[in-house]
């Protein structure tokens, strides 16, 4: 083997220097992106990175995944082997597991061989996947998965080959390669010494040439992720996905993104990290509805813009001047217009990537671009836009009439003293007809229960929510300053929303604003009632209930279980839709998709309703204004309106507080 | 005596009350002549006494009489020893005009009589102008000035006889192949080349499409006001043009006026005006014009006329002045004739929520919302429609609304003038048959 040395000395020095100099053209580009501290709480990150890169923790969560979780561990112990094979490739006489003692020889060619085998048996198992059971949501045939399954295939091939060979060769029994040993006295028995030399050269140098090949194969192809899926998922938000950066606003900024560039480095570094894996276009309610929008692409095209653009822009004297326009260009690399505007910001995408890729904010800062700058966006939001700037409120109503649901009954104004929590009723809360209906029930739960509280009343204003989520910062940015001037000066600490939407955008988006709120969501709040005991409850017999999780109290904020206990006290056992919990699936009305049309492919909102039917629920529980709206239109659509009835949870909570004995 | 007079009236400053302004859009701002007036977030004033002459002028404009004016005591002293030497109280200082304010005066009283554009396409006049004669002629008759409109284009003779049977006495016309088609520049030109050698005080517009156009620029270029889409014209006392129109979606009416510059422009949306009476035996005076540009000048042609390419289906509901709407209550898109039935008998046109659209019963250029049409009708008479929010925003600010509708807990009936409760389908064919019934009624006896 000695007179391999030279020849492979040299092939080895190449692809290896090929090998970095790919991964610095690549890697470099990354470089462009703006700053983004991912550095802090070290500990917390490396533990992040065992658990959901070593352990593969989200990877696993779908049955196929446990064949990626074997094919990704053998893939780190032949790392051992593979290396021991290239410093042996290159010094024969000095460096060989061989050369160990037996006991620990033993044991490690013992390893690599059935690790070997799994190796093999999990590649055959990926190509019979793809080619007998495609899934719908990848291209399942794509000729870069192939590739890199073929050259595995072959890999492992070579090494049985090779080790099989050899041990043909010297006539010995080697129990502790098991699979090799048994096609050296199978496929490989009676071969004639100078034949079983020569097939093991060549198997030797398939070994070496494939597993080169392969290093080199990585950086331009999907398989990159093998280099930066572990570091994305050190990189990950420390937080839930729940909020967008803030945007600043200074001279000479632009804002959103419109250039690949402007996205922070973690934004570049997740476009690398993509498995095309495809879990993502198969929760993502948008790709479901056949509308432009498909999460995976997104990420997809930021990728290819960037490996186009980016050597341009990382060049010297580079005047920024790219060809290829992140948005509303032709064909890939290129983000479509309209599938920035179909996200409904729902974060299922973002709850199932294995490596943790953040889409929405992504998506949300090219909506920041289109509005900002280019004052570009569906017709239908100028008039919202501008209702809510001009009289903070979505639908442009008069600011007095913020407190019409209240007129039957007493409220207090929130005094900073005298109550202890503000009760933000919200815009849906306070004018749409059906949803005042919930607020007086949260109002009646909350007297029930002796709570002290109070409302803003016509001072009230919009949370913004939407208007962030559209990516309109700059009336966002100056409701918040509104907000935070009011709170400050009444003296608010507590507050509990009817809306999910003003929850979490109170919760986690003021926040970097410098508001810190208890804040509740109202469901949580009755729970906890419940759980104290407060609140004298009968029961109510609905029939068939089914739960709807809001995507901004449950993918948001993990409250899932919370509204269910309430529900279930009340109304008994309660049934759960296909799509539940972590993995439910959007009402259509989040991401400010509320206040548009929605007239390419089928609709989100009679998608869910036909779920739940489905389930022949008789009564459907929601927990936020833009579900109840929805499943309301969804349940006329479907036309059993008469049939089922949509109930927000405090408006069951209230009828059981009327059923008490 | 020479000595006494020397002592000059102390005039005093200006100054809030405190917990009186209402925040009226920083009026006794604008009136000050010495700038000494800056607003705070609230839009109540900052007085700067350094800067304060005591010239009074924005306690005469402020409309809660937040302001008044405070004397020092050592003003005080030298007030009541002036009073005590004349024997009386010390009468109010006579206001001083600046120079500047007499100029503005003297240039506004140069200005005289009310315009009207006529405006037309091809010779085809839109009948809003004939409406701003009506209002112009009560505006005119209060200023005791000539009403007169602006007639502009090619073969308009025809417009100038009409103007005068709507009651125009005089008419100021250019007729010119360069105006065959309206085109921005030449128009605006014209008519400011005939302001400024006739001196209008007032000049209204229809406010359509091309009369915002139109207006815009001519108030640009005389660097005047101009108050858009205005529902009341009047004349106040001191002979000014008060211009109300709704603000805030409706819900206040503001008054502007066009104090310190001539003419007062305002635009007035077809339909809002009367229409005055017709008198084709009227009379009155032409005066001719010759275009003030050269078509060479004009970096605008018009190379092709391109009709209207929208269906003949298509129907514009936010000009409607009656509108009926159905919603998912129609049941599927056949039920809609009887709306168009309806519709036909009482001269409007047929609406619809997002549901309808969304049922792909109707068009989407039909539907009235917050996503579709803001329409202001005459009478709207929702079908069918339960109310969502967002459809209720797109029609409330209608004359009257009629919701016919099964449920009496719909949303529809806490903004509906008239609510109906029970099967539509029953009451419209009711309704249509009643009005035919009142129109046979009406034609026998006629």
């Amino acid at each position: 083997m000695s007179s391999f040395v030279v020849p492979f000395a040299i092939v080895f020095v190449i692809a290896v220097l090929f090998f970095i100099y790919s991964c610095y053209r690549r890697f470099r580009l990354v470089a462009l992106g703006k700053f983004d501290n991912r550095f802090k709480a070290f500990g917390k990150r490396l533990w992040n990175m065992i658990f959901y890169a070593f352990m593969q923790r989200r990877v696993v969560s779908r049955p196929f995944g446990v064949n990626h979780f074997v094919l990704f561990w053998c893939f780190l112990i032949l790392l051992i082997a593979n290396t021991e094979f290239f410093l042996n490739g290159l010094f024969p006489e000095y460096i060989s597991f061989s050369l160990l003692a037996d006991p620990a020889y033993f044991t490690l060619a013992f390893i690599f061989d059935i690790v070997s085998i799994l190796a093999l048996i999990s590649v055959l198992i990926a190509f019979g996947r793809r080619f007998l059971f495609p899934p719908s949501y990848i291209e399942a045939k794509s000729p870069d998965a192939l590739v890199i399954l073929s050259l595995v295939g072959v890999l492992m091939i070579a090494f049985f080959g090779m080790h099989a060979s050899d041990i043909a060769l010297a006539g010995e029994n080697a129990w502790y390669m098991p699979v090799s040993n048994a096609l050296a006295h199978s496929v490989f028995a009676g071969g004639s010494s100078q034949g079983l030399t020569v097939s093991a050269g060549i198997f030797w140098w398939i070994h070496a040439l494939v597993l080169l090949a392969f290093l080199n194969y990585l950086p331009y192809s999907k398989h990159m992720h093998i280099l930066t899926a572990i570091p994305n998922c050190f990189f990950k938000s420390l937080t839930r996905v729940n909020t967008q950066p803030r945007e600043e606003f200074d001279k000479g900024n632009v804002y959103g993104v419109e250039r690949v560039d402007q996205f922070s480095w973690k934004a570049l570094f997740d476009s690398y990290s993509c498995t095309e894996c495809g879990r993502c276009s198969d929760v993502c309610p948008a790709t479901n509805s056949e509308k432009h929008l498909n999460p995976r692409l997104v990420i997809h095209d930021i990728k290819i813009n960037l490996l186009e653009n980016g050597p341009k822009l990382a060049g010297k004297g580079g005047n920024g001047d790219t060809c290829l326009p992140l948005i509303g260009g032709e064909g890939e690399g290129s983000v479509d217009v309209q599938a920035i505007w179909d996200c409904t910001t729902c974060g299922a995408c973002m709850e199932v990537c294995p490596v943790f890729i953040e889409h929405v904010p992504k998506i949300v800062e090219m909506r920041r671009n289109l509005v900002e700058m280019k004052a570009k966006f569906p017709e239908e939001l100028l008039t919202f836009f501008e209702n809510i700037e001009q009289r903070s409120n979505p639908w442009g109503i008069a600011p007095p009439e913020r407190t019409k649901w209240a007129s039957e009954i007493d409220v207090q104004p929130f005094e900073a003293g005298k109550t202890e929590y503000l009760f933000y009723v919200g815009c849906a809360g306070a004018f749409d007809a059906r949803n005042r209906r919930v607020t007086l029930a949260v109002t009646k739960i909350l007297d029930a229960a002796g709570v002290s509280w109070g409302i803003l009343g016509k001072d009230e204003l919009c949370c913004g929510d939407s208007l962030r989520r559209l990516g309109n910062e700059y009336v966002f940015d100056r409701m918040v300053q509104a907000n935070k001037q009011m709170f400050e000066e009444k003296g608010v600490k507590k507050v509990i929303t009817l809306c999910p939407h003003c929850y979490s955008t109170l919760k986690n988006d003021y926040r970097q604003y410098g508001v810190e709120l208890e804040v509740v969501h109202h469901t949580e709040f009755i729970n906890e009632l419940i759980e104290q005991g407060k609140l004298p409850l009968g029961k109510v017999s609905l029939g068939n209930v089914i739960f709807h999780d809001s995507c901004y109290l449950g993918r948001y904020n993990q409250l899932y279980e919370q509204p269910r206990q309430a529900l279930r006290t009340v109304a008994g056992d309660i049934k759960e839709m296909e799509h539940n919990h972590a993995n439910s699936f959007c009402c259509g009305a989040g991401g400010g998709r509320m206040w548009l049309e929605e007239s390419i492919g089928k609709r989100i909102f009679v998608m869910r309703t036909a779920e739940a039917l489905k389930e022949e629920a008789s009564a459907i529980c929601v927990c936020c204004p833009y579900c109840m709206t929805m499943f309301e239109d969804g349940l006329k659509d479907r036309n059993a309106d008469e049939s089922v009835q949509v109930l927000d949870l405090a408006e069951i909570v209230a009828m059981a507080l009327d059923k008490q004995d | 005596m020479a000595d006494e007079k020397k002592i000059k009236k102390p005039r005093g400053k200006a100054q809030l009350i405190e917990g009186k302004c209402i925040a009226c859009g920083a009026r006794c701002e604008t009136s000050c002549p010495k700038d000494a007036i800056t607003m705070n977030d609230k839009g109540e004033p900052i007085i700067d006494v350094e800067k304060c002459i005591g010239c009074r002028k924005c306690i005469k404009v402020c409309p809660a009489d937040a302001i008044e004016i405070v004397f020092t005591p050592e003003e005080q002293k030298i007030l009541d020893e002036l009073a005590a030497k004349e024997g009386k109280a010390a009468p109010e200082p006579e206001e001083e005009l600046s120079e500047e304010e007499a100029r503005i005066l003297a240039k506004i009283k140069e200005y005289k009589g009310v315009w009207v554009y006529v405006e037309h396409t091809e010779g085809e006049p839109a009948d809003v102008s004939w409406e701003l004669l009506g209002v112009g002629a009560e505006l005119a008759k209060e200023r005791g000035v000539e009403l007169c409109t602006v007639v502009l284009g090619q073969d308009v003779e025809h417009l100038c006889k009409k103007s005068f049977a709507y009651g125009a006495r005089k008419v100021y016309s250019i007729d010119d192949p360069l105006l065959h088609y309206y085109r921005t520049e030449p128009y605006y030109k014209a008519i400011c080349h005939l302001v400024e050698k006739y001196k209008p005080e007032i000049m209204l517009i229809g406010a359509t499409g091309l009369g915002r156009d139109l207006a815009g620029a001519i108030a640009t270029e005389l660097k005047t006001g101009l108050t858009a889409d205005c529902t009341g014209l009047a004349i106040d006392e001191r002979g000014y043009l008060l211009q109300t129109r709704p603000a805030f979606g409706g819900n206040i009416m503001a008054t502007i006026l066009t104090e310190r510059t001539r003419p007062q422009m305002a635009s007035v949306r077809p339909h809002v005006m009367p229409m005055p009476e017709k008198d084709e035996s009227r009379s009155g005076e032409i005066i001719r014009e010759t275009v003030p540009v050269k078509e060479e000048d004009i970096a605008t042609k018009v190379l092709e006329i391109i009709m209207d390419s929208r269906s003949d289906e298509y129907v514009d509901v936010a000009a409607a002045d009656v509108i009926i709407s159905g919603g998912r209550g129609m049941c599927n898109p056949e039920n809609y004739s009887i709306l168009q039935e309806l519709a036909d008998e009482l001269g409007g046109v047929v609406g619809c929520s997002r549901a309808a659209v969304e049922a792909g019963w109707m068009p989407v250029e039909r539907q009235v919302g917050q996503t579709g049409k803001t329409v202001r009708p005459k009478i709207y008479i929702a079908c069918g429609i339960s109310g969502a929010i967002q459809h209720l925003v797109g029609m409330q600010d209608s004359d009257v609304i009629i919701a016919i509708n099964r449920d009496k807990s719909a949303p529809i009936f806490e903004v509906a003038t008239f609510g109906i409760v029970g099967d539509l389908f029953q009451i419209v064919p009711a309704l249509t048959s009643y009005i035919k019934e009142l129109k046979a009624v009406k034609a026998s006896k006629a």
